[in-house]
């Protein structure tokens, strides 16, 4: 009866469930492409996928653009829009908490342009900027700046209020407060605003490039889907994914070794 | 007392409690070493000892949470093999069901164990009553202070009327001045309505208030039992009274404890 | 009786007197001098052309959704257009929260529904739901079954989530004291597992409902005949600015108007959660 409630081990069969589970979702994928289950204009197999992957590195065509190419424009598309969200949202986040002033100017422009979802804007930034990247880089700023305002605004005024009282007794200034006291303590959910934002920004990514576009992710899947290939439509799918989860561990890294230069 | 027993059998009786925890899977933490201990009926005994000595998880073992690694705890004779209703167990963090009134929070015992509606209402208000809670059945605990939110813990213990009642630091929240007004509630309560208290604290004061015999624990690992402390003070008592302060002085000394 | 009234919090507002200064750095004066800031700027740049025709007046939106409301575009009035946007939300959103809210907290309460659900689970979370457009119209058409499909596709993902972790942080002593109440396993479950969740259940809705705008707006704006995506992007093909910016405003509108219904549910699902949030 000794040991019962400590588990020193999982058993054997929960370590095994993941493995069993992923293989048999992409054997059935394989399968019911193989076995045409599915029509091969609606699925492509996951081998299929991979054979495109390795010739979209060096194969143009029909696509009009190397699968680099399309990377390299939609991570430069994400990380403008995202570092001007970052730019512009939390310097905004931040005095709104603070000054009233700010507060009151901006935040009611603020909700009413917060429920609008970055994808209707498309058509009235196609009429302003064209189709050009100018115009994809604004709705990924749309999409990226909401979590920035939140955030940094959450963050100051979650502010201890005993410190701003002490700092007032010591005959600190507004400025001196917000610059001493609000800032340094709002950055931790200043920092968790940025892997949200940049959630947000790849997400909106594919909205940017639905519409109008000549190369990207989301415009490699488009034009899967017009010319009826769904080997190009998952593997833009999966291109976006992954590249998502690689920009998100980078940024989670750096995000550690600020917050630790931080508190050192 | 009642006859059917025969003298001298104690209501909470743990023998050689031993308990070792297995911490990361690795680590062995060796937190209780050969505790025994017996309790009579209605009886008040405070185990009393510094943070880190085993006293709550002694708690939790006779509740019937944890399983002791070596020796064995028996209610009336009964060997205790799990948490049951015929112990009521308040917690450290008042744990009540935020989703839940007072009046939901006392009745779950009763509900749980399938008592009729009209029946653990009865019951809840009764309780709600001896805790001094009228008016606030219909309050979700958020809305009430740390002192009122123990009360609810207490009342919901009692609601099933157990015929053990264990305390798990109950007021280590609670400001000094709540504490203390808590303390004199819990006494008057235990004199209504008498029950077997085991009472786990790291406070002498409260220990020497409330009980009728004080175990007190060594401040380390693996928790050991110290000295034993019979408390003939009449009730209700005082904290400046001379007896009281002599035996504060005792127990202070006795131990580590300089609290 | 016993006295408790030491225990109880008091309240108690200052009251200053009115001056200038008072009224400039008032909260509600600042709202209304923002918004008049706004539609004026937003006028006065109309007016100048600063995007040439790409931005009408505010007075011509007006004009543009009453005109909406009574002659009806592409067989339908506005509220036409409203109720077929909201009609794919609602559909998707209530499949996709039936399937994945039990899912989740199953997840939760069993390690072997966990072992098997959570992989697939994670590997098909990183994919934005809008990625979902293209495939979904491979497979269903541009009818409204790939609409909702990529609604359902949205929304499960923040559904599932946050009744997971609503389970997964429950208190666990809360477990020990219906144990020690004589509750059983089921006991723990109903008493405690589910109403614990329920507040991260909402915030889950609360996030896939705007995600579903944005899917059912992207599917809109790629292919269909009704909806407020579609009246965006016909005022686009027909160079139409008022109307783009009215659908604009009407789906803000709407959006919002669906999030405040979601919380005035949640409030009342969960009345316990009422005075946590005001504070």
């Amino acid at each position: 009866m000794a040991y019962e409630q400590v588990k020193v081990k999982t058993p054997l069969i929960l370590r095994l469930l993941p493995i069993l589970s992923i293989i048999t979702f992409f054997g059935t994928w394989q399968l019911v492409v193989d076995w045409e289950i599915v029509p091969s204009t609606m699925l492509a197999s996951p081998i299929q996928i991979f054979q495109l992957f390795l010739v979209k590195w060096t194969e143009v065509n029909p696509d009009g653009a190397l699968l680099s190419q399309h990377i390299w424009t939609s991570v430069q598309e994400a990380f403008t829009g995202y570092l001007l969200a970052l730019l512009v949202g939390i310097p905004l986040g931040l005095a709104m908490g603070w000054f009233i002033v700010v507060e009151g100017l901006s935040r009611p422009i603020f909700e009413m342009i917060r429920p609008i979802p970055p994808v209707a804007w498309i058509p009235l930034v196609i009429f302003w900027f064209g189709i050009g990247i100018s115009g994809k880089v604004f709705i990924i700023w749309i999409g990226g700046i909401v979590p920035c305002v939140i955030n940094s605004y959450e963050g100051v005024r979650m502010t201890n209020p005993t410190l701003i009282q002490m700092a007032r007794t010591y005959g600190a200034t507004d400025w001196q407060i917000f610059k001493q006291i609000c800032i340094p303590s709002a950055l931790p959910m200043v920092f968790g605003a940025l892997q949200i934002a940049l959630a947000c920004c790849w997400t909106n990514l594919v909205a940017a490039e639905l519409l109008a576009a000549d190369v990207g992710l989301g415009f490699l899947i488009t034009m899967g889907r017009k010319l009826a290939l769904p080997d190009m439509v998952l593997l833009g799918m999966i291109m976006i994914g992954l590249t998502g989860v690689v920009i998100g561990v980078v940024i989670n890294y750096f995000e550690k070794r600020l917050l630790a230069g931080i508190r050192r | 007392m009642r006859e059917e027993r025969h003298p001298g059998q104690a209501k909470i009786e743990c023998k050689d409690i031993t308990k070792v925890f297995i911490q990361k899977g690795k680590q062995r933490v060796h937190v209780l070493d050969h505790i025994s201990l017996d309790v009579k009926e209605n009886e008040f005994v405070v185990i009393l000892g510094p943070g880190q000595s085993g006293k709550s998880t002694l708690l939790r073992i006779i509740a019937g949470l944890e399983t002791p690694t070596e020796g064995h705890v028996r209610i009336d004779g009964q060997e205790v093999e799990g948490p049951g209703p015929e112990r009521g167990l308040v917690f450290q963090g008042y744990m009540l069901f935020a989703w839940k009134t007072v009046l939901g929070n006392v009745e779950m015992g009763p509900k749980l164990r399938g008592v009729p509606k009209k029946e653990r209402r009865e019951i809840a208000a009764h309780y709600i009553h001896l805790v001094g809670l009228d008016g606030f059945e219909n309050h979700y605990p958020h809305q009430l202070s740390g002192g009122m939110k123990q009360r609810v813990g207490i009342a919901r213990a009692y609601a099933n009327n157990p015929q053990v009642m264990l305390l798990d630091e109950p007021f280590g929240q609670l400001d000094a001045q709540t504490r203390y007004f808590m303390e004199k509630e819990t006494a008057r309560i235990w004199e209504t309505e008498k029950r077997t208290i085991l009472f786990v604290t790291n406070n002498i004061d409260e220990a020497i208030y409330l009980a009728d015999r004080i175990v007190t624990m060594e401040g380390k690992l693996p928790g050991r039992m110290h000295v034993v402390y019979r408390v003939d003070l009449p009730r209700p008592r005082e904290h400046t009274d001379m007896a009281f302060l002599k035996l504060r002085h005792e127990i202070t000394e006795a131990s580590e404890l300089t609290l | 009786m016993v006295d408790i009234a030491n225990e109880i919090k008091q309240q108690v507002q200052e009251r200053r007197p009115l001056t200038l200064a008072m009224i400039l750095t008032n909260r509600w004066f600042l709202y209304g001098v923002s918004m008049l800031a706004f539609f004026l700027a937003w006028d006065m740049a109309a007016v100048a052309r600063v995007f040439s025709s790409g931005l009408p007046r505010p007075y011509e939106v007006v004009l543009q959704l009453w005109r909406m409301m009574f002659d009806p575009l592409a067989g339908k009035s506005l509220l036409g257009h409203i109720w077929a946007s909201t009609q794919r939300i609602l559909i998707g959103f209530t499949i996709a929260s039936l399937v994945a809210v039990p899912l989740g907290l199953m997840m939760a309460l069993n390690r072997y529904v966990n072992a098997i659900v959570k992989p697939l689970f994670d590997l098909l979370k990183p994919m934005p739901p809008l990625a979902w457009i293209s495939i979904a119209i491979l497979w269903f058409g541009i009818g409204e079954t790939s609409k909702v499909f990529i609604i359902i596709i949205g929304t499960f993902v923040p559904c599932l989530l946050d009744a997971y972790n609503g389970v997964r942080l429950v208190e666990p002593e809360l477990y020990d004291v219906i144990r020690m109440l004589g509750g059983n396993r089921r006991h723990e479950i109903i008493q405690v597992c589910f109403p614990a969740a329920f507040p991260a259940i909402f915030a889950g809705l609360q996030i896939a409902l705007s995600i579903a705008w944005s899917c059912v707006l992207a599917a809109e704006l790629v292919s269909a005949r009704s909806g407020l995506g579609f009246i965006i992007i016909l005022g686009m093909n027909l160079s139409r600015p008022a109307m783009v910016v009215g659908g604009m405003v009407v789906i803000a509108l709407v959006a919002w108007t669906m999030s405040q219904l979601v919380s005035g549910l949640e409030r009342f699902v969960c009345p316990w959660k009422r005075e946590i949030d005001s504070r």
